[in-house]
């Protein structure tokens, strides 16, 4: 047994569990909000009058997908890269730095939406201090300059994150010159250049149109143009997500079932695959959008099914590895092999079940995905269902077994309460069902989604059951949820606070069956894949982008305050018409 | 003691995971399951599995 990660490095176990930190609490008030959306939807209990109900869920929305998963994500990374490398940042400084933007940009953000909850705001920057613009905030929905303001600072954290670990892993480079990038530290590159890629969508939305116009420089933005560079960041945001979750079930998962993973080279593959796929899918969360051709709608769909590729890579690899475990453990037969799985070991259970839910959402994926399905589902309670069972499932409940098997080693801490450890896993996956089944079923009738009162006043024809039947099973389900997130805090807090002992983890992870020597060189070419990256966003985004600016203006349409900006479009539309027609 | 405690609470979440997703199955065939009906064929089932699993297996000694 090897020395904790808290022993070999001090400094950087308190940087992660100061993310972590962020991250839980984070979860905890995002947890309470749902409670309070799924009892107020389902008129249960309501707390909060309707219009209040926006506050909640862009609380909600923002608290959990981009607070807690995204401060998890540094954490992790953090620890990933400096076990995997066996060195420290090159600069404590910018770690430092990174690690205080970003929570500063949280505060900034998180006060102005929860200032929304004041019967009378004050006024901030010309405008009230509120922000109820939900976690997707683009126009027409409008919210203070300081929320966007919050975000920027929050995402540039995130930037020099990624500038921080570079930097670790040129250095680890020079001094190993010619030997493959450890598999850890290669996730954590790999995920960051779909970042870099992606976020600049997001940037320029917020930095050239939605900040100046909520400060009222600008009278007036393209709704399609900002939602489209949203979209263009917010799918791969999903996968920024995601892949600090894969990045446990590779390493650590297969290492809890008793064994080691199956094979490097394959877990190589599917996080380039991320690189090339992720970014030019965007548009297929605009299906309905007016403005934008349907070939382009075509080309996305495509991509999108693709992506399925390194899911399907991902179940397969990592159920190989835990059955290899298995065996090791004395396992035998085609299905005997379960049993030998170490159940008992929540942060095993809890990332397995994590795993198999991600499985069944991945279906509910292809549903959306598809041009046509689509219609039927958009904007329905489905959707919430499927983001509960990818996000708020596969990634958090894999987060929250991952720390059961963090913490220890970065606290040098016992986990406390092994067995109320696996009760609160079981009952997330019990409450997600409830939960998701009952949004799934609704949305199939056509309940909206984000919405305080969602009967209005129709009778819906629910297949099976009654609504009231799926608002119970809702309002269950959510309650649930909450009881194991609190319980999860609560095993947290009590492991943190257990100095008294001596962790029984062992951090070392044990190579890989089929090694990086055997994959091809070329997967650590990190510039060959940001190239192909590069070509297959511009396919995708190009024209539709330029087609519409054409359209509908940089600034709304009649409002062109640069005209110099918009003849290049033109020209550059004009310009692939013609090769089009060249090539036909 | 049949089975470890740990893997009697996952089968009764798998259980109850099952139920709730077969009846929407059921559902898609025409098969209407009543919620009550569903509920007792838990509550059954459930026990069913908790008697089994507490009673002491064939090749074990009987001691906690
Ligand atoms: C305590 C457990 C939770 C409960 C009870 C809960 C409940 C809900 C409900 C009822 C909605 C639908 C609101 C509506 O459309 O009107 C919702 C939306 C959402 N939830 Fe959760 N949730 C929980 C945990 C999570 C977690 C862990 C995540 C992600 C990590 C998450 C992410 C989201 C997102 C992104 C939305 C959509 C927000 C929007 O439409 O703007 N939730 N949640
Ligand atoms: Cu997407």
């Amino acid at each position: 047994m090897t020395q904790l990660f808290v022993e070999r490095f001090p400094d950087q176990a308190r940087l992660v569990r100061l993310a972590f930190f962020n991250s839980f609490a984070a979860f905890g008030i995002g947890a309470l909000f749902g409670l309070i959306q799924a009892l107020h939807r389902t008129d249960v209990l309501r707390i909060v009058e309707s219009p209040t109900y926006y506050t909640v869920l862009t609380a909600h929305g923002v608290f959990l997908v981009i607070t807690f998963t995204i401060f998890f994500l540094v954490g992790l990374y953090q620890w990933a890269v400096t076990t995997s490398l066996e060195r420290r940042p090159v600069d404590m400084r910018i770690t430092k730095a990174w690690y205080w933007l970003m929570s500063i940009g949280t505060v900034i953000a998180g006060i102005t939406i929860l200032a929304g909850f004041l019967d009378d705001p004050p006024e901030v920057l010309g405008s009230q201090l509120s922000a109820d613009v939900l976690f997707t905030f683009y126009a027409p929905l409008q919210g203070n300059p300081l929320f966007y303001v919050g975000l920027v600072l929050f995402v540039v954290g995130t930037w020099l994150a990624g500038v921080d670990w570079f930097r670790t892993w040129w250095a680890w480079k020079g001094d190993n010159p010619g030997a493959r990038i450890p598999l850890p530290t290669f996730m954590v590159l790999t995920t960051m250049i779909m970042w870099y890629i992606s976020s600049i969508g997001v940037a320029v939305a917020i930095l050239a149109f939605i900040l100046p116009w909520s400060l009222g420089l600008i009278d007036s933005l393209n709704p399609t143009l900002t939602r489209t560079l949203f979209w263009y960041f917010g799918h791969p945001v999903v996968y920024f997500w995601l892949l600090p979750a894969y990045l446990l079930w590779y390493i650590v998962l297969p290492k809890l079932s008793g064994g080691r993973l199956f094979s490097d080279p394959l877990a190589r593959v599917v996080f380039i695959l991320f690189i090339l796929l992720s970014t030019p899918v965007g548009i297929h969360h605009q299906y309905l959008d007016p403005g934008i051709a349907e070939g382009f709608k075509y080309i996305v769909m495509t991509n999108t099914m693709f992506l399925l590729l390194p899911s399907l890579l991902t179940a397969f690899t990592v159920v190989a590895s835990m059955e290899h475990g298995a065996r090791q453990r004395g396992g035998e037969g085609y299905f005997g092999w379960l049993d030998a799985l170490p159940w008992r070991n929540p942060a095993f259970t809890g990332m397995a079940l994590a795993g198999l839910v991600f499985a069944f959402g991945g279906f509910t994926g292809i549903v959306n995905a598809g041009m046509n399905i689509n219609y039927l589902v958009h904007n329905s309670a489905w959707v919430p269902g499927h983001i509960h069972t990818q996000v708020g499932t596969a990634v958090a409940l894999t987060f929250m077994a991952g720390s059961y098997w963090l913490i220890p080693q970065l606290t040098g801490n016992r986990l406390v309460w092994r067995q109320a450890a696996l009760v609160q896993v079981l009952l997330w996956f019990i409450g997600i069902v409830f939960m998701t089944n009952s949004m799934y079923r609704a949305g199939l009738v056509g309940v909206p989604r984000r919405t305080a009162e969602p009967q209005y006043a129709f009778e819906y024809d629910v297949g099976v059951g009654s609504m009231t039947e799926l608002d119970f099973q809702l309002a269950l389900g959510g309650f649930l949820l909450f009881i194991s997130a609190m319980l999860f805090l609560a095993i947290i807090f009590m492991t943190w606070r257990n100095s008294e002992s001596e962790p029984i983890v062992d951090g070392t992870i044990p190579p890989a069956l089929s090694g990086p020597e055997d994959s091809p060189r070329v997967l650590d070419n990190l510039r060959l894949w940001i190239a192909i990256a590069l070509v297959l966003v511009a396919i995708a985004y190009v024209i539709p982008l330029a087609s519409i600016v054409t359209r509908g203006g940089l600034f709304g349409p009649d409002i062109g305050p640069f005209p110099v900006f918009t003849d290049p479009m033109i020209l550059l539309e004009y310009g692939s018409k013609l090769i089009g027609m060249v090539v036909i | 003691m049949r089975i470890s405690f740990a893997k009697l609470l996952l089968l009764i979440a798998f259980f109850i995971v099952i139920l709730v997703e077969a009846r929407t199955v059921f559902a898609f065939f025409g098969i209407d399951v009543s919620l009550i009906g569903i509920a007792v064929t838990g509550v059954l089932v459930i026990s069913a599995l908790v008697l089994w699993a507490i009673r002491p297996g064939n090749d074990e000694p009987t001691e906690p």
